[in-house]
């Protein structure tokens, strides 16, 4: 669904992702972990294609995002970290705005409207301006927005922060039965708890370079993620000095 | 305390001296010493503006032995300058400041917190003031050359003014504060109150002249007409001219009032400050929903950005007010527009109307609207990157907006012209189309600007739409392309009619249009998606 192959992007003289290759499959949850300025981020925007790279190529169901980004975008969803929304707009504007845009039909944008804004409890606030929620129902409103069109694909960039402990076991919930569906989902996040939990597979990334990969089970072993995480930053710093 | 918290007020007050609000850090070096003589020489220039008020009143009353007439004019000046400069920023000082949590949570008692708070207002309301007096003082005591009490007086007035202003404007912040909290349409009510502010502004200016020519010339109906209605304001100016009664009456009567309302809001500062009660929220009802196309959504978000900024709505579609002012005013005024004309244009019936093509441009020059468009995506730029669609189809929803708030109060106004100046046939048609040609041109240039100088990283709206350099080319380009325009025709005069000029002019900025039309649907549509 998302083939990352050998993405390299450079910030000035900085290497900020080095060579990446990731390949996510349809059904699969992927966890992006890595500390703050890895490289997450740069890596989850180039994958939505708003961020341009050096070199390498991204591959959305098999579509290059660099040749042809619109036919790319129409399958993803993307939730940034801080999602910034059209503050003019109220709730129900915002959505009916992105349903336009993804061609969503009348009736499917109802029904989703009304699963959704049901689900994550947003449904008398939809009239509000979207000026007046707080960052929690912003959040809620960016996941909204990203199910409307029913996309193959989600990108997520810290889906949690932000979110009640009702909303986050909701959103979990979601993530799972699309993917369930055929759907795939690639976030990065920093609870590596939920990571362990929820994930299918996992990447782990260190100064712009992936220093390991693959199903939960192969990652950690018998020890946690946590273990396992600190580990690599641990003999990292050792060979760094 | 008091003391850290007043010197803490002061620097959020002169923040503007040494911060540069555009890229978020401090001024240093020649930077810093540049906006302090930027700032000091534009003060200069408002003080001159009130010195030539002083110079036109003073003498006559003075000869007039009305003195007091004069410090009560210059005072009421001084009054309304410094409330009204200030009101916005009482408001914002006393009722929604951004450390008003921070300071409560620490033990500091209220009343001290406003009394600080109130010290900010009082130190702006002053400069706004001052701004009027001084040079009022300067050329009384020039022409006047007064004893120990006149000087003394005119000082202590000048203070006490400063007092009156504070409890002004402080009433003024409640006033706003509570219309803020009342209306729910605040856009709308923004712009319309700006409107009328505006209006009011520049019809006060019109008159102003002449007023104050009456006042020099009958100083003596004034003078009665003020003392017999508005006596502290006789009392404010005799008090300026040293009269030891009305000094203290005016004195005690400002200090009451400023304790009366410092009273009441020392009293209920902790609770309105501490209160919220919060706007009724909109409950939502679902109904039935309409598809729309990727173009008319576009078009429908750049829609709401345009109406839910007063700020936009002000600074970049001015002109759609106007050309509808215009349009009316021409067809009231028809039959001295038609008188004048035949006689300043009497057998140059052609370059009138060539002028007239140009009155349209001029005041469709004042609509930037596409100009921050680009930067007023801001934080909100990746919701349209990370969409399937395409930067050529985000940048003519631009465009069209533009397009549409000018092109039709546009031709409200061209049909006005049209139907007072009854141009021949051909002009009939020419001035419509290099309207719509000039005005298609100002909306493709402002997008062009917006793209060559975008800021993303703003953090108040004001930056993009007012402070961008590329807002500012595209309005003083617009019209110096006019003025260009107007003087290529100087120029060509003895080779082309104003006709065949007229038809040269929309040919130039319509190939250049189309130009620009290509490049920004190619070359402009990649840097807005590589942005």
């Amino acid at each position: 669904m998302l083939r990352i192959e050998h993405l390299t992007k450079i910030y000035g003289d900085k290497k900020a992702v080095d060579d990446l290759s990731l390949h996510i499959h349809p059904g699969e949850i992927y966890g992006f972990i890595g500390h703050n300025g890895a490289g997450k981020t740069t890596t989850i925007k180039a994958a939505c294609g708003i961020l341009q790279y050096d070199s390498g190529d991204i591959y959305v169901d098999g579509v290059s995002i660099r040749e042809n980004p619109l036919a790319c975008k129409a399958k993803i969803a993307y939730i940034p970290d801080n999602p910034d929304l059209y503050e003019f707009m109220t709730g129900i504007q915002f959505l009916n705005f992105v349903a336009d845009i993804f061609s969503v039909s009348v009736q499917d944008r109802q029904s989703r409207i009304r699963k959704y804004a049901d689900a994550f409890e947003l449904t008398s606030d939809l009239a509000q301006p979207v000026s007046a929620y707080s960052h929690g129902m912003k959040q809620k409103l960016a996941i909204i927005s990203a199910l409307i069109h029913d996309p193959k694909l989600i990108i997520m960039d810290e889906p949690f922060v932000g979110l009640d402990p009702k909303a986050s076991h909701l959103l979990k919930e979601m993530m799972r039965e699309m993917c369930d569906r055929g759907g795939a989902i690639f976030f990065s996040t920093h609870v590596l708890e939920v990571a362990e939990k929820l994930c299918d597979k996992v990447a782990i990334i260190r100064a712009g370079k992936l220093i390991k990969s693959g199903t939960m089970e192969e990652v950690k072993g018998d020890t946690s993620l946590e273990h396992v995480f600190l580990e690599l930053e641990d003999d990292h710093d050792k060979n760094t000095i | 305390m008091t003391k850290i918290l007043f010197k803490k007020q002061m620097m959020e007050l002169f923040s503007f001296f040494w911060q540069d609000k555009k890229k978020n850090k401090n001024r240093t070096g020649i930077n810093l010493i540049l906006s302090v003589v930027m700032y000091l020489a534009l003060f200069a220039v408002i003080a001159v503006m009130f010195y030539i008020v002083a110079q036109m009143l003073c003498e006559p009353l003075l000869e007039a032995g009305m003195g007091w007439l004069y410090f009560a004019l210059m005072g009421l000046i001084g009054i309304a300058l410094g409330a009204f400069g200030s009101v916005f920023n009482t408001y914002a000082s006393l009722y929604t400041p951004k450390d008003n949590a921070f300071l409560l949570a620490m033990p500091i008692p209220a009343s001290k917190i406003l009394t600080v708070r109130l010290s900010g207002v009082y130190v702006m309301g002053l400069m706004y003031e001052l701004l009027v007096m001084i040079p009022a003082l300067i050329k009384y005591f020039m022409s006047a050359q007064p004893g120990v009490s006149a000087v003394a007086g005119s000082i202590w007035v000048t203070f006490v003014i400063s007092v009156f202003v504070l409890t002004l404007s402080a009433v003024l912040g409640w006033g706003v504060a509570l219309i803020s909290a009342k209306t729910k349409r605040k856009s709308l009510v923004t712009v319309v109150l700006s409107l009328v502010f505006i209006a009011g502004y520049y019809y006060l200016y019109g008159k102003a002249a002449g007023l104050i020519q009456d006042i020099a010339a009958n100083p003596q109906v004034t003078g009665e007409f003020i003392r017999g209605r508005f006596a502290p304001l006789y009392h404010m100016g005799q008090a300026a001219q040293g009269n030891l009664i009305s000094i203290l009456i005016f004195t005690a009567a400002v200090f009451a009032l400023f304790g009366i309302v410092y009273l009441i809001l020392a009293k209920s500062y902790l609770k309105i400050v501490t209160t919220n009660k919060g706007e009724a929220k909109a409950k939502y009802k679902e109904s039935r929903m309409a598809m729309r196309s990727t173009g008319r959504a576009l078009l429908g978000k750049e829609f709401r950005r345009f109406l839910g900024s007063p700020n936009y709505m002000l600074n970049c579609g001015l002109g759609i007010v106007l050309m509808v002012i215009a349009a009316v005013a021409l067809v009231i005024k028809a039959d001295m527009v038609t008188e004048m004309v035949n006689i300043i244009f009497e057998g140059q019936k052609d370059l009138l109307f060539l002028m007239a093509a140009a009155g349209v441009c001029v005041i469709a020059a004042m609509n930037d609207i596409t100009a921050p468009s680009v930067s007023l995506e801001g934080k909100n730029l990746w919701l349209v990157q990370s969409f399937p669609v395409s930067g050529r189809e985000v940048l003519m929803a631009k465009l069209k907006l533009h397009l549409i708030l000018t092109m039709i109060p546009a031709a409200l106004m061209t049909l006005s012209v049209e139907l007072v100046m009854k141009p021949s046939a051909v002009f009939a048609i020419l001035i419509p189309v290099a309207g719509a040609v000039f005005i298609f041109f100002m909306a493709l240039f402002g997008l062009f600007m917006g793209l060559k100088m975008p800021n993303l990283a703003w953090t108040s709206e004001i930056v993009p739409i007012k402070q961008s350099m590329g807002v500012m080319i595209t309005l003083f380009g617009g019209w110096a392309l006019i003025v260009g325009l107007a003087g290529l025709y100087y120029l060509l005069r003895n080779i082309l009619s104003p006709m065949w000029y007229l038809i040269f002019a929309i040919v130039l900025v319509f190939a250049c249009s189309i130009a620009l039309f290509g490049w920004i649907r190619t070359k402009g549509a990649q840097i807005f998606e590589r942005l």
